[in-house]
């Protein structure tokens, strides 16, 4: 055969064969999901979909049944528990290991995960002792000893506030309250705190606290992104780890807890752009969209048949920082002005299409004593009010008071420029106040906003490092707040000097709840001091957002677990995989 | 040896070895263009890298900062900076920027985990590279065959609705193009896969090799996987190559009838030799040398159009990267991602011209 015509054999049969794949029946084969062949079969529990055989033939959808496909556009930051603190990073922690104390699925309430029950305090409150449950062993079958677990928590006071873990944030979830954590013997692990913390189970339910691998962790350092496979003690191991594409987690077959999974394999794809996950899900290449495709594609969403939009009312919340210590928003009156002016429904409305909620108290709905102070005290729109205020401050509409509104326009999505334009507006509705409206990139932006020193007034978004009220109220008001300045940073204490009376009663009500273990005083003491908030207006919450998950009919989570809606996520946006199986 | 690594020798060793033939068999002027053009590229490659490390640090913002938000403590964020050596002065900066691109290392992420760039790279490049030389075959392809289809039927229906169509598809947006393409196959009709490189089932099981899928694919011998890798590559190629196809389709199109015209076709056609074998035969293959002179200029722009591919396929290669990394401003990931792109275009031009002057001996340098 001549060159030539080899050529063009070589090029037809190229061309034909990705003309072949192309339109072949489907894109995407059936899984082959084998569990490890050195290690134990997993027991499948009763309610456990049939695993099917395996084979390349292509089919319809993406994954059988004995595979889960979750898209994502989160990125992983660090897989170390010494130093992972990216939302994404904790849902993967929280997969494949556990911690002593865990949440609930779909609710915020804690239960004893690798503990055998609820910790023994001291009367002091300063001491905290669990026992350990028998019988738990990592994915590799290595058993997990109080004495382990204790040294590999130590990493979060050691290595996590070092050089080898440059996020240098989780760290901050145990240096401040923890001073030591010992292993008496091989079964019990005692928490000895700097002060009593009433919210310290909360904490301890939280990915930094679960128990890591030593052979992956090492005591000395921390190892961000370790090869896989990588396991923990929870319900599934790491089997594959190929950054900006894929996680590949299979069922841990040592896992003695009561999460087992429903399916062999669960991946989690990354997706560079919402759109193209939209069009993902829409199409069945991935099973289920998780995180973050914004309101205006979830609007699509809900219009395509065989697909589920469920909606968790999170924790991620939008609000003014309020600089009380520049002009002109060190005035009361200015700020109360402000705040009676905001109408929360129609940004809500006019810019998000109802997919999100008015938020009237720094403490989102949900949390202990949430209340809606700034509603009672402000019911705001109220423009009369608001001039009221505006004129026992000297401010008339040939003196009108001039105001800088600072925000990031791309950091909190495109949609922000919208709904600070509505503010805006809102303000401006008064007579009496001209708004400019001042964006920044968000690096520049956040420093010189929580640094208390530039600007009067900008916006910022907040989300838990632990479920409880103390973690929406503590840093606005303590050390500086976040820059709203209502206490003076450089003080030495962490709660910093209050800038009026209602600042340090504030402060004082803070500081009891913190300690208060008793659940009704601590709740009234939290609607008491989101009263004293409201009426500084230390920051203006505005609103807060939903998380959604989107997926196809034939998934599913467990009914008899809470929020079955959702996949049993529920306000602590825990995604536990293991309730996930597929029809 | 690492996938970035075995990438390198298989496009190395074998363009050394051209060089050197070349260099070995050429003219004393093709000899003395070729080392012009080297020493050319060395300070092109170090202005574009200059400028790349000025305008990051000019523009505002700060990776730490932005890294860690508002729950980043003073003292973590200046902790980094430093350990990071973001504080240190410019010059110093800029001398150890120079240095780790002198010795290919580029330094570490300033985000996330702060891993070793080259480490990410050669998680991504392979990526980019399976997708820009299958786009680069669909635009000559479609842009070479097109263009003569266009010069054979010149001034005919064929002809008018091929010029229009190289200047509709030119000048489509690129990520329109592409989501159009993702809804009418990915979405409606359901036949081609819009995202990712490979199923993710298949991708589980994929031993990964030189992270190029379809080579680990053929060399395990993972034939579902192959299909997939192919299938997964079909609408990004598409969408990028037929953008750039419409350049090719033009220029193919004034050098085939400029050819046509040539008296040595003129003699052919006299001698009786069919109008088909007259276009594809002889006027097509004339009218390819300004065609290679153009693939080497497309290569930047094949790059860019690969940037905003990636993103809008989820592909995982450089480009995608490159964007995430500059919403964060991750000075090196940003630095070096350009100055490999800008070395890439640098060796690619060069080897275009010493093609050039092998396909057409009556080229003197």
């Amino acid at each position: 055969m001549k060159p030539k015509s080899l050529f063009s054999l070589m090029t037809l049969v190229v061309v034909a064969s990705l003309i072949l794949t192309a339109c072949g029946p489907t894109a995407t084969p059936m899984p082959t999901a084998e569990p490890p062949t050195d290690v134990p079969v997993v027991e499948t529990p009763t309610e456990a979909a049939p695993a099917e055989t395996p084979t390349s033939e292509a089919s319809a959808t993406p994954a059988g049944p004995s595979t889960i496909i979750i898209g994502t556009t989160d990125k992983i930051a660090s897989l170390d528990p010494a130093d992972a603190y990216a939302i994404r990073d904790w849902e993967v922690l929280k997969n494949i290991s556990e911690g002593l104390l865990k949440w609930k699925p779909g609710t915020a309430e804690l239960t004893p995960a690798l503990a055998t029950g609820m910790p023994e305090i001291s009367a002091d409150g300063l001491t905290y002792t669990f026992t350990l449950r028998d019988g738990i062993k990592f994915g590799d079958g290595t058993v997990l000893t109080a004495t382990t677990y204790a040294a590999q928590l130590n990493r979060l006071l050691t290595v996590g506030p070092g050089e080898t873990c440059p996020n240098a944030v989780a760290s901050s979830l145990a240096t401040p309250y923890v001073k030591s954590i010992a292993a008496p013997d091989e079964k019990t692990i005692v928490f000895t705190l700097t002060s009593a913390i009433a919210y310290f189970p909360q904490i301890l339910a939280g990915a930094p606290y679960v128990a890591s691998d030593p052979k992956t962790f090492p005591a000395d350092k921390c190892v961000l992104f370790p090869t896989a496979p990588i396991y923990g003690v929870g319900p599934w191991y790491i089997k594959q780890f190929t950054s900006g594409e894929q996680i590949v987690f299979e069922p841990n077959p040592y896992y003695t807890g009561e999460n087992k999974p429903q399916v062999d394999q669960i991946i989690v794809r990354d997706f560079a752009d919402p759109q193209t996950m939209s069009l993902a899900v829409q199409n069945g290449e991935i099973d289920i969209a998780w995180r973050l495709l914004g309101p205006e594609l979830i609007g699509q969403l809900e219009a395509v048949s065989g697909l589920h939009v469920g909606s968790v009312s999170g924790g991620s919340i939008r609000y003014l920082i309020i600089n009380h210590a520049m002009k002109p928003m060190d005035d009361p009156n200015v700020v109360k002005a402000v705040a009676s002016l905001i109408d929360r429904d129609e940004i809500s409305d006019t810019v998000f299409g109802g997919k999100v909620s008015p938020l009237y108290s720094q403490v989102p709905p949900g949390f202990l004593g949430a209340s809606e102070a700034f509603d009672t005290m402000y019911a705001s729109p109220n423009p009369d009010k608001a001039k009221e205020y505006l004129a026992a401050s000297g401010y008339t509409e040939d003196k009108r008071l001039a105001l800088e509104l600072w925000y990031p326009p791309e950091h909190y999505g495109a949609s922000t420029a919208a709904w600070m334009q509505v503010i805006e507006k809102q303000l401006e509705s008064s007579g009496l106040i001209d708004v400019e409206l001042k964006p920044q990139e968000w690096s520049t932006y956040l420093p010189a906003l929580v640094g208390g020193k530039s600007y009067t007034a900008g916006v910022l978004g907040w989300f838990f490092d632990y479920p409880d009220s103390s973690n929406y109220l503590d840093p606005f008001v303590y050390n500086g707040g976040q820059g709203t300045s209502v206490t003076a940073k450089e003080t030495g204490s962490i709660n910093g000097k209050p800038i009026n009376e209602t600042a340090a009663k504030l402060v004082d009500l803070l500081t009891k709840a913190d300690t208060e273990t008793d659940l009704t005083k601590r709740t009234e003491l939290y609607k008491e001091a989101q009263d004293l908030y409201a009426e500084l207006v230390v920051t203006l919450p505005l609103f807060y957002e939903a998380e959604h998950v989107v997926f196809h009919d034939n998934i599913s989570g467990i009914t008899g677990l809470a929020s079955p809606e959702t996949l049993n996520i529920g306000p602590t946006l825990e995604f536990n995989y293991f309730t996930l199986s597929k029809k | 040896m690492s996938p970035i690594g075995l990438i390198a020798l298989l496009i190395g060793i074998p363009s050394i070895l051209l060089l050197a033939y070349v260099f070995a068999r050429g003219t004393v002027g093709l000899r003395r263009y070729i080392l012009t053009r080297i020493g050319l590229t060395v300070p092109m490659v170090f202005i574009l890298a200059t400028l790349v490390f000025v305008v990051m640090r000019v523009l505002p913002g700060d990776p730490v900062t932005s890294a860690m938000g508002p729950k980043g403590t003073p003292e973590a964020i200046q902790r980094v900076r430093e350990q990071l050596g973001l504080n240190d002065p410019m010059p110093v900066q800029y001398g150890r920027f120079l240095w780790g691109m002198f010795t290919l290392q580029f330094g570490n992420s300033l985000i996330g985990g702060h891993r070793p760039i080259v480490d990410e790279m050669s998680e991504r490049f392979p990526a980019t590279l399976e997708l820009v030389i299958p786009s680069l075959v669909v635009a000559l392809l479609a842009g070479v065959l097109g263009g003569a289809l266009a010069a054979s039927r010149r001034k005919g229906i064929v002809d008018y609705s091929l010029r229009i169509y190289s200047v509709v598809i030119y000048s489509l947006p690129l990520f329109w193009f592409g989501l159009m393409l993702q809804l009418i196959f990915g979405v409606w009709l359901r036949i081609l896969p819009i995202s990712g490189r490979i199923d993710p089932v298949l991708g589980a099981a994929l031993a990964r090799t030189t992270n190029l899928y379809l080579i680990d694919s053929l060399i395990s011998g993972n034939w579902a996987a192959f299909g997939s890798v192919l299938a997964h590559l079909v609408l990004p190629t598409i969408t990028l190559g037929l953008i750039l196809s419409g350049v090719f389709v033009r220029l193919t199109r004034i050098n085939v009838i400029e050819t046509l015209q040539a008296d040595y076709i003129a003699a052919a056609r006299a001698r009786g030799i069919p109008e088909q074998v007259l276009i594809y035969g002889h006027a097509l293959k004339n009218a390819m040398i300004p065609v290679i002179t153009l693939i080497g200029l497309q290569i930047a722009i094949l790059l860019a159009g690969a940037v905003l591919t990636e993103t809008v396929f989820s592909w995982p290669g450089l480009g995608s990267y490159l964007v995430e990394r500059i919403s964060s401003r991750d000075y090196t990931a940003v630095q070096s991602v350009i100055t490999m792109f800008a070395i890439m275009v640098a060796v690619i031009s060069l080897a275009v011209d010493v093609i050039y002057s092998l396909v057409d001996p009556r080229v003197r340098y």
